[in-house]
Order: C-alpha cells, then structure tokens, then sequence
C-alpha cells in the first residue's frame, strides 16, 4: 500500500474510492489514519472550533412492534414497562432543557401501533404552541415510514404533514448499516430496507429539511459492508447535499437478544477517521462519546470529530444496552477547550449560537443523565383516549379510565 | 508532524531527555506524541501486552483456606470454573492474590498477610500502599516492612509518589526488607508536577534497579472534573519517553476501563493491571473477562501474554 500516495491525494482533496477506503481502513497504521483525518477536519473547519448542541434525547414510547435483535430498550405491546409519554410530561422536559440552554428535542421512538400520525401532529402543535422557538429535531426515517405504513399515506406525504406540524428536521437514526444482508440478520430489514431508509432522507431533502446520518457498526457486517454503508450515504449526499453531519457508534450488547460484544475503542477511532476520510461531502463528524465514554470521546477530536453532538440531558436507548456515560456542557466544554479547541453551541444546521451557556448563566451540574420516566412510573397520559389503538393491548387500555393521569 | 525531531531522537536513542526537552516534548500535538512513544515502545519492549489477573481480598478471611475467596465476589465457584476454563495457573487463575485493605494495627496485618499466605498456595500474594504504611507510624519502616514479609507477603503493591515525602527513604527501607514495589504510582490527579515527578522516576529507578514499573495515570478522579482522554494519553506517553530505564508503562485495567486502557497500550503502555479472576457485574461486564483484555490488546494490534507479579 503506497501511504505517501494516498496522502498527497487526500491532502490535494482528491476522492478515495470504496475499494482504497476498504483497504486503508484494512491495513493503514491507526496514527497515520488519525493523521490523514486530522488534516482533513483542520482544512474543512480551519477556525478551530469544536461545535455541541444542548439539546435533549427523548424517547415518547419504547413499545415497538420491530424488534430489532440489537435493541434493549423496546419493549412488546401490552408489556408492563411500555410506556407512551403525555404531552405535558414532554412540555416539562422542554423547559427543563431550556433551563440548561437547551434549544430542541431529538425526539425518538419506537414503533407504538397504538400511536397514529395525529397523535405526532397533535404533539408537534402543542410543542411549537407552547414553545415557538423550539426545534423539534424528530423522527428516524424507518418512524416516518412506520407512519406512512399505517396511515397508509405515501412518505412525502407524511413528512409535509410533519413539517406542518411543526417538524424541524431528521435525525439520522434507524440506519444501522445500510446493507440488507445485514439488516436481515438483526432484524430490521422490515422496518426500512437500505433503499426505503435512504428514500425517506432524500423525500426529507427535497421538502426542504436537514437531516444527520449515522451508522452503527459492530454486529454482523463486514468492513465492506462498513464502507458500502458510507458509499451510500455519500452517494445521496453527492444527490442531495442534505446531511448535516456523520455520526458513528459501536453496537451496544448488554441485554439484546443479540448479545455478543462491543467492539474497541481502537476500531471506533479507526472507523470515525476512516468516515472523515470517505465521506468528503460531509462538514461535520459527530464523537459518539455517549457510547466511547468522555476519555475515547474527547480523543476523536484528534480522529477527525469536529463536533461533540449533544449534552444530551437524557438518554434511555444506549443506557438499556449497558453504557451509561454522561457530559454535561461544562464536561463537554472543557474536553474541547482541554484539546485545544474554542467550543462554540450550535443549532442542528450548525450554525454558531454563541459560547457556553454555563459560563453566562447559573447552571447546575449534570453528572448522570436522567431517563425517560422515574422507575415505577407507569402513568397513562390522559390524551390517549383521543386517538385510536390498533392492537388489542391498546384498545383495552384506552377503553379504560386512565389509574393515574398526568396533571 | 509537529514534534522536535531533534528532541524525538534523542528519545528514540534512549537518551535521559532533560526538564527543558520534556516539557517541549508534552506540548507536541497528541498524536505526534502517541506515534514517538508507541515507536519507541516497539524498539524497547516489542509488540507483546502483559497483563495480570489479580484476586482482591478486601478484608480478613474468616478461615485459611477460605483466603482466596473475593469478598467483592459473590461466587468462588463460578470463578474457579471460569480461571480453570481460561487455563490460568492456582486455584483461581490469578496472578496475583491482592490484599486491598489494611486493618488498624500492625498484629492484626500480619495476622491478615499469614492468612491470605496460608490460602494462597503458590500465587504471589501483594499488599497496601507503601504510603498507607508509612502513614501508619508504626515504628521503624524497614523493621515494620521485614514482619510483613516474614509474615508471607511478596510485594507491596504500589508507592505512590505525591505521598511520600522521602521516597528514596522508603525505598531504601523496602529493599533492606526484600519486599519488591509492583509500581511507582500517583494517587490523586494533578497532585504533582510531571516533568519533576519523571525526573524523580528516573533517579529511582536508577538507583533500585528493581523497580520496573510505572503507573502514570492516577488512582484517584475527580468525579466532577475526571482527567481527560487528552491528558491520560500524553501522562502515558511521556512515561515512556522520559523513562529509558524503567520497561514498563501500566494502566489500571479496571479502573480506566476497556475503552481508554485499549487505546493507551498505542501511546507507550505495556502491561494491564488488575484483571479481575471473574466476572464481576459491579464493574459492568465489558470490564472483566479475560477474553476481553485479550480482544482489546490484540485488537491494538499487541500480542496479549498473562503475567504474574513477579514476571
Ligand atoms: S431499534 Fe427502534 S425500531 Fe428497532 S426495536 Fe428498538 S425501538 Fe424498535
């Protein structure tokens, strides 16, 4: 492997091909990679900025009709700790994020049969009712489908309703790796093919929304199947110029029916500067140190990360497969600022909104991130019964007078 | 590249770099930093990772033969089973039978040391802080330190430099003993300067030949302002690279966990301390089977080789 060409090429911003990222990915010295990628990110973003939103994950249901075998946060229709979240226990957790400087929800669920689009509509409304400013980052693209399927309307469709709604943009979710071999084996080929997932973001393109792309490796798949998955992802981006940014993360094993274990930190710097390299259409590289930990996140700055994604303030999917990792924006500054960087806030379109909020406002300390619900709560929110249930699971609740409505 | 290459030969040579070039040294970019000290580890110590599985006796067994029984482990038999399956050598697979906790008096400490000794059959048995006894004042160090090995214990586990006010003293007294030290290590997190601590390193090792590890990172985090990634890896690399005379560079494997440890074994370190003999769910599962200290070494590109304390 002739490294020095390559290098001359990358750092002349010339384009490697599947088969070149497959083989440096392979065979390149990790520090050579981590080098490469550096060089790249300080081209792409010579101001030395590292970017990070304050926003918070909130997952409305976990009760799934998936099933994905890597997932240990759904939960069965009609089992004991699914639970639906009630609007006002959403509109709390607003302005709980707001009170940390937080400026929107990545908003995600699972695929509840009992939840219909008016129900996400209604939702949205009540959102932007009560906080007009507020952004409403929602919706993986197998969601959007889960809605076009049971509303039995076609995508674009669904997305217009959801932007008149209030929708803001698209989080990357959903993508696993974008191989259908692969989806098949961890069972999620039914909720979006590669096609179907790839379809739904450029539908969300052409209507005008951003939207991020992510890829969790470390199952079944091969490292061409890594690198397909971003040929793929480049691909549309060539198309359509709409994702904001790249986020990758190692499989979480603990409590999935898949089981197995995660892979390394070596291979997560080494898949995130690999993406840096390949991915030359995209500005922006997000460190997963939800799942890396803060250590190994801080470290993908030097991997070819310019942005340190979210503080998050909640987080319940990743938690429920065993890693339970937690940054408040004081962390998340300070590993920026320890590595040489400025840390600016951004906005899902990575626009520049200032400096830290902590050092302009009395913010407490976060040292654990909270969950969707205390443990034991298993609250029913009152409007339920406005929308129809398709399983008998919910139909038999919803016939029911709510045992402990949200106020 | 952004280091001095001047500077970096000198290191590559093995030459004792001086205060003025350690400091330039740290301020390279990390990984010009991480390349030189995985470079230089390569040349010195070659490609393989040690690592040692150690058995953690917390408090005083309450029979001889129950010694090596973890208090913080709830099933002896799982964990025979499980040292059996890996074919690690004793009873259970460990390298080393660890006592962590030091009772009040010096008769009670050697009674605790006789029986973990009487328990542990042929596995090395290790103890204490040399700080924590020297904190204890219980009378001449040298004579306190030849009853604890009388008594069965093989080494003291670790001294740690920001505690002890004269470390050579210490030293000296552990030598005139016969005890070994596992580490040079740091207890708490920013507790001394680097440069003048690695300088410090130097002449020790220089003078008891004996001590042949280091363990830069600090036992002790800050819960609200834990080190960062950053400064772990360069504490790691400049260990290396200051320290011609000592082969090696060790990371607690239980307390930095998979992630960081892992990737510390490419800026400079070369051996993994404190494996746990089971699977221990308190510390989450990804941190304790051998498997997967084996798959993160390898994963690194390193050859995994199980030591004992004395290898
Ligand atoms: S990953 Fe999403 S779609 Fe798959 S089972 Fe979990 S919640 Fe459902």
């Amino acid at each position: 492997m002739d490294l020095k060409a390559f290098e001359q090429r990358i750092e002349s911003g010339g384009r490697l091909t599947a088969d070149e990222a497959l083989q440096l990915y392979r065979h390149a010295p990790t520090y050579w990679l981590g080098r490469m990628a550096d060089g790249v990110r300080r081209r792409r973003h010579p101001e030395g900025l590292v970017t990070y939103i304050i926003d918070r994950n909130v997952n409305y249901t976990n009760v799934c009709v998936a099933r994905c075998n890597f997932c240990a946060f759904y939960r069965e229709v009609g089992h004991g700790d699914g639970y639906v979240l009630g609007f006002d226990e959403i509109a709390r957790k607003i302005e709980e994020t707001q009170a940390l400087g937080g400026i929107q929800l990545l908003l995600q669920g699972g695929h509840n049969p009992d939840l219909p689009i008016a129900w996400y509509e209604d939702l949205f409304r009540s959102v932007k009712q009560r906080f007009p400013d507020f952004k409403l980052h929602a919706l993986s693209p197998p969601e959007v489908l889960h809605l076009s399927r049971m509303s039995k309307l076609p995508v674009p469709e669904v997305i217009s309703r959801l932007i008149a709604a209030g929708l803001d943009s698209i989080p990357g979710g959903g993508a696993e790796i974008l191989v259908d071999r692969v989806r098949k084996l961890l069972n999620c080929f039914n909720k979006a093919s590669a096609d179907e997932w790839l379809e739904v973001m450029r539908h969300a393109h052409r209507a005008g929304l951003r939207t991020t792309a992510t890829m969790m490796y470390g199952t079944v798949e091969t490292d061409e199947e890594r690198i397909e998955h971003m040929a793929r992802l480049r691909a549309v981006q060539d198309e359509t110029g709409g994702f904001t940014a790249f986020i990758a993360w190692s499989y979480q094993p603990e409590h999935t029916e898949r089981g197995g274990v995660e892979a390394t930190g070596i291979e997560y710097l080494r898949t995130l500067a690999i993406s840096r390299l390949f991915l030359d259409n995209f500005d922006n590289m997000q460190a997963s140190w939800v799942t890396q930990g803060g250590k190994v996140g801080q470290l993908s700055l030097a991997f070819g990360a310019n942005d340190m994604g979210s503080v998050m303030i909640e987080e319940n999917v990743v938690r429920a497969a065993g890693a339970s990792y937690c940054m408040d924006e004081v962390e998340i500054v300070r590993n920026a600022e320890d590595a040489g960087f400025v840390a600016k806030r951004r906005n899902m379109h990575y626009d520049i909104l200032g400096g830290p909020f902590f050092r302009e406002h009395a913010v407490p300390r976060t040292l654990e991130l909270s969950t969707a619900r205390e443990a034991g709560d298993n609250s029913v929110p009152a409007e339920l019964v406005n929308y129809p249930a398709r399983s008998a699971a919910g139909k038999r609740q919803r016939s029911q007078p709510p045992a402990s409505p949200v106020a | 590249m952004n280091i001095n290459l001047a500077i970096a030969d000198r290191a590559r040579a093995g030459e004792a770099l001086t205060p003025a070039e350690l400091d330039e040294l740290a301020s390279a970019d990390v990984l010009s930093l991480g390349m030189l000290a995985d470079e230089v580890r390569r040349a010195r110590v070659g490609d393989v990772v040690t690592f040692v599985r150690v058995e953690e006796i917390s408090g005083p067994p309450s029979r001889p033969e129950a010694a090596t029984a973890r208090s913080r482990h709830s099933s002896p038999e799982i964990s025979r089973a499980e040292a059996d399956a890996s074919g690690a050598s004793g009873a259970t697979g460990a390298g080393e039978v660890r006592i962590c906790q030091m009772p009040a008096t010096l008769s009670e400490t050697i009674a605790l040391v006789e029986q973990v000794k009487a328990g542990a059959g042929s596995c090395l048995v290790t103890g204490f802080s040399l700080a924590d006894i020297v904190d204890r004042s219980w009378g001449d160090l040298a004579e306190v330190l030849t009853q604890l090995k009388r008594a069965g214990l093989d080494a003291m586990v670790e001294a740690p430099l920001d505690r002890l006010a004269d470390a050579g003293a210490v030293l000296q007294a552990c030598q005139d003993a016969g005890l070994k030290v596992g580490c040079l290590s740091l207890q708490k997190p920013g507790g001394v300067e680097r440069t003048p601590m690695l300088i410090q390193v130097r002449a020790l090792a220089a003078r008891f030949p004996w001590l042949t590890t280091i363990a830069p990172l600090s036992r002790e985090q800050s819960v609200t302002v834990p080190t960062t990634g950053y400064d772990d890896v360069r504490a790691v690399a400049m260990a290396r690279l200051a320290l011609p005379g000592v082969p090696n560079v060790q990371v607690d494997w239980s307390q930095y966990g998979p992630k960081l440890a892992q990737v510390a074994l490419t800026f400079g370190a070369n051996d993994l301390d404190r494996v746990s003999v089971v699977n221990d769910e308190s510390l989450g599962r990804r941190r304790s089977s051998v498997e997967d200290v084996m798959r993160n070494i390898t994963a690194a590109g390193f050859q995994p080789r199980e030591r004992n304390t004395g290898a």
